[in-house]
């Protein structure tokens, strides 16, 4: 982007010294596993709802979604519903304060080892632990792929070279303070992103004229909307698209339901309700949550579909043109040709925090995944090493991991790796969290065999049915000669509406025609003490 | 409403306003909830 290399490298290193502070005070804190692993279970309301949020928005959610919304318009704005109200609400509130209790009930520092425990079952622990060892590295690749892009042209730096600094920085402070070190650096990031999309809509509104004048600005483009985009059901930027169309099953399937239901089972951003002391922090968190998500996801996409509007005025095209077609271009573009260069320096800067919190996250819950979930508790069953020990050894591997797939993976496969990531969480995890939390009578085979046929369901309909991720794997194509063995409508409805009830469905059935798990079992999974809630 | 014309757009957009004030309000409500101490077990 063109701003001074000088002043954007000064602001660049002022931001990693104070990263690197708090990734000191991180380290300077942990004293012990639960430190490291749930950051010693007391994180205050506000640090951890600038945390959660920090993570779960990473820059393609601001670049990639913003992106969206400038070529397809507004409808997107049905996600930050969902992600307030599912993914701040009923996450906090119902699933958290439960997760919370559970976690200290049984001693879990993960999320994998939660589920695990709640089913005395050392296999969906380690089951849980190889999908997102195998998973996640994809998903964090394409976040750091994001990040070092952003460093590449912002900083004059060789690509391979970004990288490498961004990597071994952020390395440096997830193994060396834990999870403390992720959510004090978060809540920083958190803070600058929040900063930096607050001026972002603002300065957007007053330069087209204001709220109702913008919007209608917008409205009024619709008989804009490209011959090509209008035959997949593209109505304009302030409509819905057309019912039934292949674009609004991807808006409505895979970005509203998909994204916005997926998120309550990530298991990165489920281990922070145990990171709180009490079930009050969670609902104190909920205050600062639900704005920052509205400021984030509301504000890139309102800015995003907004965009066509200060590119028709000042270039006479749509925001898709001005971008060259390149959908990732919108953002970026818009930015550079319509705001005050020390905005951009700020927004650069918001960019590398967006990417460096959900990189942060994603290394840590990798490194426990594979170090203490798999390796430690599952292979070795709980014999080998320190729990602190063998999750260092195992983010140092994830990390290895996520650079090497950065420089390998086609493009394709990057660009899906959010959606792949979201679909089989919510396949393979809701359905067995959900009743490991609020289904008593869901027992250890029931869960088993939930997790198995979402995890399996969903990999079949990505690799085999989903149009986007099928093709772009190559698998289908191999095997037979076609991108998808399914035609029509079904090639664009999204794994999570084909593989999450599936598994619902299983849990259940397998659950009601097996034994109950014990009694006892289960009243110390649900106790709570006199003092509580 | 708010210069957009479609009621599928529209409703979403304040749905999100209200939500994240929803949020707000529910944070203050609950403010002191529970107790202090609590440890879950």
């Amino acid at each position: 982007m063109a701003v001074s290399t000088p002043i954007l490298g000064i602001a660049v290193l002022i931001y990693m010294m104070a990263v690197s502070y708090l990734g000191w005070l991180g380290y300077k804190q942990t004293k012990n596993t639960e430190d490291f692993m749930v950051a010693g279970r007391k994180i205050n309301p506000l640090v951890l709802a600038l945390s959660y949020g920090a993570t779960f928005i990473s820059t393609s959610a601001i670049v990639g979604f913003g992106g969206y919304a400038g070529a397809f318009g507004m409808g997107v704005l049905w996600l930050v519903f969902m992600n307030i109200f599912v993914g701040i609400f009923i996450a906090f509130v119902v699933f958290g304060s439960r997760t919370r209790r559970m976690g200290v009930n049984l001693g879990a520092v993960t999320f994998p080892e939660l589920i695990g425990r709640r089913f005395k079952s050392r296999f969906i622990q380690g089951f849980s632990g190889a999908l997102i060892t195998l998973v996640m590295p994809i998903y964090a690749g394409s976040v750091l792929i994001g990040g070092a892009r952003f460093m590449e042209t912002a900083l004059n730096i060789d690509y391979n070279s970004a990288v490498l600094i961004l990597a071994v920085i952020v390395a440096a402070y997830v193994i060396t303070g834990g999870l403390i070190a992720v959510i004090y650096t978060d809540a920083l990031q958190g803070a600058l992103m929040f900063v930096g999309m607050t001026l972002l809509l603002v300065l957007t509104y007053a330069k087209l004229g204001g709220v109702m004048e913008s919007h209608q600005a917008l409205t009024n483009m619709a008989h804009l909307v490209p011959a090509n985009l209008a035959a997949v059901g593209h109505t304009g930027w302030t409509s819905m698209p057309l019912f039934g169309s292949p674009t609004w099953w991807t808006l409505v399937s895979t970005i509203v339901l998909g994204v916005g239901i997926g998120v309550l089972a990530q298991p990165q951003l489920a281990v922070r309700f145990m990171t709180v002391k009490n079930t009050r922090s969670l609902k104190r968190a909920v205050l600062s949550g639900g704005p920052f998500i509205f400021m984030m996801a509301g504000v890139a996409y309102i800015v995003g579909a907004l965009s066509n509007v200060y590119f028709l005025e000042n270039r006479g095209m749509i925001a898709l043109d001005a971008a060259g077609g390149n959908i990732d271009l919108i953002i970026p573009e818009y930015i550079n040709s319509a705001m005050p260069e020390y905005f951009i320096i700020f927004f650069l800067l918001t960019l590398l925090a967006a990417a460096m919190s959900t990189l942060s996250s994603q290394f840590h819950t990798m490194g426990t995944a594979v170090g203490h979930d798999l390796y430690r508790e599952f292979i070795m069953k709980g014999k080998a090493g320190k729990t602190v020990t063998i999750t260092k050894l195992g983010i140092a591997v994830t990390i290895v991991a996520s650079v090497a797939l950065a420089y390998i993976l086609p493009i394709g496969i990057i660009a899906r790796a959010t959606a792949i990531f979201f679909g089989l969480c919510a396949a393979a995890f809701l359905p067995m969290y959900t009743g490991a939390l609020f289904w008593k009578r869901m027992n250890r085979q029931g869960a088993i065999a939930s997790m198995l046929v979402g995890a399996f369901t969903s990999l079949f309909w990505l690799t085999f049915v989903h149009a986007k991720e099928a093709s772009a794997l190559g698998i289908s194509k191999a095997l037979f000669g076609m991108d998808t063995i399914l035609t029509g409508t079904w090639t664009v409805v999204d794994p999570i509406l084909i593989a999450t009830p599936v598994a619902i469905l299983t849990a259940i059935i397998v659950s009601l025609m097996t034994q109950p798990d014990p009694q006892e079992h289960i009243e110390h999974c649900f106790r709570s003490s006199a003092t509580n809630d | 409403m708010l210069g957009i014309d479609d009621p599928q757009i529209w409703i979403a957009y304040l749905l999100c306003l209200l939500s994240a004030m929803g949020c707000i309000l529910y944070g203050i409500i609950h403010w002191n909830d529970g107790k202090e101490n609590e440890e879950g077990c």
